[in-house]
């Protein structure tokens, strides 16, 4: 019966993101256009370096991963921040810590109705016209499987990063400022900007140490790949399963310490 | 109505501006944070830069330092749209719950009021940033330094911001017929990243919407190729202040046009 508590918030979520059906739109022309972007500037780069395949990665492969990235992102993308933020900023947050529910589950679960409906408006349609633009350069075999696998794994990761750094807001009371740096961070050292492959050296070891590959260089990587090995699969999957359950614990951890700190203005 | 002069609205400017730097300097933490972020954007883009050209040694004729001094351009050129009309952020807020309409009662110039209200000091870093870049790559690529091409470059970073100030007061605008524009803002916010490639590497149409429909080339490829290639300088260029100039009056009256539909909330 439990799952029923949690489902009940998925659907008020969905009919609450049914509302902004504008913002979809909005969103669908945004990635339109980083397409664009993106396809132009890369082939530019491609025709400049005079080999078709750049650091094991093709032209299409290249687009297929940057565009799904920023797919990717804006369907992961919770505004965890924002809204911790905000509800300790304004009160709010008195209101929802009374409720008889884990507060890190209630932020999660009201917002994953919001999940599935950008699931089908945002990135369906924008992996459906990547697929289209790159001549189906896509692999539509089992590696599907390993992506959505490796996608939900994500977004526990990236939600548990947003919330640690939507818990760092109980002391600093500053949300764009932090906010911008978990942004830059994440993005940059995910692969979502410049793919994991094109990193020099020293820095790309570095960067697959840290948990935040796992949020899209994993599943793009598993996309990418018509043909994997299974051991591959399985240490990118034990990779992901590990930051996952490491981040859920610190997460779960630092909130439940700072939750004895927390002032809260008025309310 | 008698119309009042510049030296008067210098005046209030003023005035409002100190208020706005008390209240700011009261929340000293988020404002060092918030630098910081602001810090961390610039280099992470910086960084991506640096990781591209470790892979590719030109792209489409242009070279690590010409692409580094159109970086330098566009954060020069984004920060008066930074510094001086971060308030266009909060307009939606504002229109929705109402307090929108304290700014129609005052007897002075309705959209000089709204934006004198913050003056955004993050905004200072980024132009800090911007020089650095543009000084360093001005040196690699040995480009002659005259007062005249001082001159030149203070007109056209001029008006390059006012393009991306004309486009981010038309998307606030739209917060007055839509509910959602906030999306409709993070688009155009968005803008800023693309205007740092040379427009060469998009096809025919491509370069007509980013010329003339979405007019992201002007924010740094038209008015940077005045000192960046002096030889060879297109007709367009030149035509950009005046470009510049036009996109802001028309977005000036559409903001205008928004403002004077607004009805209050009743409340």
């Amino acid at each position: 019966m439990k799952l029923k508590k949690y489902l009940s918030f998925t659907r008020i979520g969905m009919m609450e993101s049914l509302q902004f059906r504008l913002a979809t739109v909005v969103i669908v022309i945004g990635n339109l256009l980083y397409l664009t972007i993106v396809f132009f500037l890369w082939k530019a780069i491609y025709a400049s370096s005079g080999t078709d395949v750049v650091n094991g990665m093709t032209f299409s492969d290249t687009l297929i991963y940057l565009v799904l990235a920023t797919a990717l992102f804006n369907f992961m993308e919770m505004y965890t921040v924002w809204e911790m933020g905000r509800s300790i900023q304004s009160g709010k947050i008195v209101l929802d810590l009374l409720k008889p529910m884990d507060y890190r589950k209630l932020l999660f679960w009201s917002y994953s109705g919001s999940f599935v409906m950008n699931f089908f408006t945002t990135f369906l349609p924008t992996f459906i016209i990547v697929g289209i633009v790159t001549g189906g350069a896509i692999p539509l075999k089992l590696n599907l499987l390993y992506f959505v696998i490796s996608v939900v794994l994500a977004i526990m990761i990236n939600y548990s990063i947003d919330f640690i750094v939507g818990t760092i807001c109980l002391f600093t009371e500053s949300i764009w400022g932090i906010n911008i740096m978990k942004q830059v961070i994440v993005l940059l050292l995910s692969g979502a900007t410049i793919p994991i492959a094109f990193f020099p050296e020293p820095m790309k070891t570095i960067v697959l140490y840290m948990p935040f590959q796992s949020i899209y260089n994993a599943p793009l990587t598993l996309l990418l790949d018509g043909s994997p090995d299974m051991e591959d699969v399985l240490m990118i999957l034990g990779t992901q399963l590990f930051w996952c359950v490491t981040m859920t614990v610190i997460s779960k951890l630092f909130w439940k310490a700072s939750l004895r700190q927390i002032t809260v203005n008025g309310g | 109505m008698k119309r009042k002069g510049f030296g008067f609205y210098l005046r209030i400017y003023i005035k409002i501006l100190t208020q706005d730097l008390k209240s700011k300097m009261s929340y000293r933490a988020d404002f060092i944070i918030s630098t910081i972020g602001m810090i961390f954007t610039n280099i992470a883009g910086f960084v991506s830069f640096w990781i591209l050209f470790r892979n590719f040694p030109s792209i489409n004729g242009w070279s690590y330092h010409e692409m580094l001094f159109l970086y330098g351009f566009s954060l020069i050129s984004l920060t008066p749209v930074q510094c001086f009309f971060d308030n266009n952020w909060s307009l939606r807020i504002n229109v929705y719950n109402g307090d929108f309409i304290k700014y129609c009662f005052r007897p002075i110039n309705l959209f000089f009021y709204y934006q004198s209200e913050v003056f955004d000091v993050k905004g200072l870093g980024q132009f800090a940033f911007g020089l650095g870049t543009l000084i360093y790559s001005w040196g690699k690529i040995g480009l002659d330094f005259t007062p005249l091409i001082l001159l030149k470059m203070i007109v056209f970073l001029i008006t390059a911001s006012l393009i991306m100030i004309a486009l981010q007061n038309a998307a606030a605008a739209t917060c007055f017929w839509i509910q959602n524009s906030f999306y409709v803002m993070d688009l155009v916010f968005k803008f800023k990243d693309y205007a740092r490639y040379p427009i060469t590497i998009f096809t025919p149409v491509f370069r007509f919407v980013f010329t003339f429909i979405m007019p992201i080339a002007y924010i740094a490829y038209y008015p940077s190729l005045v000192i960046l290639r002096p030889d060879d300088v297109p007709i367009l260029s030149w035509l950009s202040p005046l470009i510049g100039c036009a996109f802001f009056w028309l977005s000036y009256k559409f903001w205008m046009f928004g403002a004077s539909r607004y009805n209050g909330t009743g409340s």
